[in-house]
């Protein structure tokens, strides 16, 4: 009974970051996963190798937003920033690997599409947070 | 309307209202004094959700606290004050962007690709940040014109808007540092410069909600939606840019 009333549009944003987490133990460009670049690269020290853990830490925090806005709807605004935070790395990770990987645009792994419709699924979460929200103070 | 309901009425307004020797009910001294209040602060008044309940948040009013929401929302005697603030962050901005090498684009910083760049080259492009602001301001006001009917406060909301760009000056300041003593090609300072980004642009964010809120009367709800369409319509111009 208590599982049904957290089951609502807000769990779009969890299903997101549970899939933006996902992506991060799949190859998006060529044969090796995120995590398994990171653990290469770091291992050769390359400066930008926590680039690859973007991903993995941009869903573990939109989770915990996610979560905060199912659990107490109050905090909403509070929430919404944490997500900027969280969506915040996701942009400097496409940014610097997608323009990393140009070569590689045309053949995407299935890492690419999970965080890509992550990405969506936590962006369209935040508004549909926010045009909710607004349309039950105007009913109000 | 029963009697009841109206006597009830009547005497929650008891200090507000005074019945003369008409019979009628007319506003007493405190009753007109409250209602010009009222009607003066109309403004305010329509958005109390935001200022009173969300600004109750420890983390915000630290933010606040930093970014003096006294600048943001000026009253008359602080108009120059404000306005000399702006201009200084619009000039620290502009002369930290030509250093660091940076074009600007809304509140993101692409990276020029030439590394021996001749000086003039360098002051114009460290100009994007004055035109980027400005563009800023017209795309951010067309916005509130169009989709939300809201065309109030436009000079004093453009006086105010640098203020905006205040945390990016911070970044730049520790972007350039980092980049001074060539920290960059460490990975702990590569990352931390990358979250110091982040945590800027959140923060200017959410002064441009706020901007947005205090001057054009709108909801909070309805600033932080353009200001995430505006940051996220940005950051994909500059992914196709780049591509």
């Amino acid at each position: 009974m208590k599982l049904k009333k957290y089951l609502n549009i807000y769990i779009l944003g969890v299903i997101g970051s549970v899939i933006l987490i996902i992506s991060e133990f799949f190859s998006w460009f060529t044969d090796y996963s995120l995590i398994e670049r990171y653990v290469i690269y770091s291992s050769v020290a390359i400066e930008d190798s926590f680039l690859y853990l973007f991903p993995l830490m941009s869903g573990i925090i939109c989770l915990i937003a996610s979560s905060l806005v199912i659990y107490k709807i109050e905090l909403k605004i509070k929430c919404v920033i944490i997500f900027f935070v969280g969506l915040g790395f996701m942009i400097i990770f496409f940014i610097d690997y997608i323009t990393q990987e140009i070569n590689f645009i045309s053949n995407p792994g299935i890492g690419f599409y999970l965080g890509v419709i992550g990405f969506l699924l936590i962006l369209f979460n935040i508004i549909n947070i926010l045009i909710t929200i607004e349309k039950q103070m105007d009913g109000n | 309307m029963s009697t009841g309901t109206i006597y009830h009425h009547l005497e929650t307004l008891k200090e507000l209202v005074d019945q003369k020797t008409d019979k009628r009910y007319y506003l007493s001294e405190l009753g007109v004094y409250a209602y010009s209040s009222l009607k003066n602060n109309i403004e305010t008044i329509r958005s109390p959700d935001f200022t009173h309940r969300e600004l109750r948040s420890p983390i915000l009013r630290k933010l606040m606290k930093i970014t003096s929401k006294r600048f943001i929302q000026f009253e008359k005697e602080d108009k120059a004050l404000t306005t000399i603030i702006s201009l200084s962050i619009l000039i620290t901005g502009t002369i930290l962007t030509g250093l660091n090498g940076f074009y600007s684009f809304l509140l993101f910083f692409i990276e020029s690709e030439q590394s021996n760049m001749d000086l003039f080259l360098q002051i114009l492009i460290s100009f994007t940040f004055i035109v980027n602001m400005i563009i800023f301001f017209i795309i951010i006001e067309g916005i509130s014109r169009l989709f939300y009917k809201k065309k109030e406060n436009t000079f004093n909301f453009f006086i105010s808007f640098a203020i905006i760009q205040f945390p990016m000056v911070f970044y730049l300041i520790t972007h350039l540092i980092f980049k001074s003593f060539w920290l960059l090609n460490l990975s702990v300072f590569n990352l931390l410069d990358k979250i110091l980004l982040i945590v800027f642009q959140v923060w200017s964010l959410w002064l441009l909600s706020y901007g947005l809120c205090a001057m054009k009367g709108l909801k909070i709800e309805s600033c932080l939606i353009i200001s995430l369409l505006l940051h996220y319509g940005s950051f994909t111009i500059i992914l196709f840019v780049l591509v």
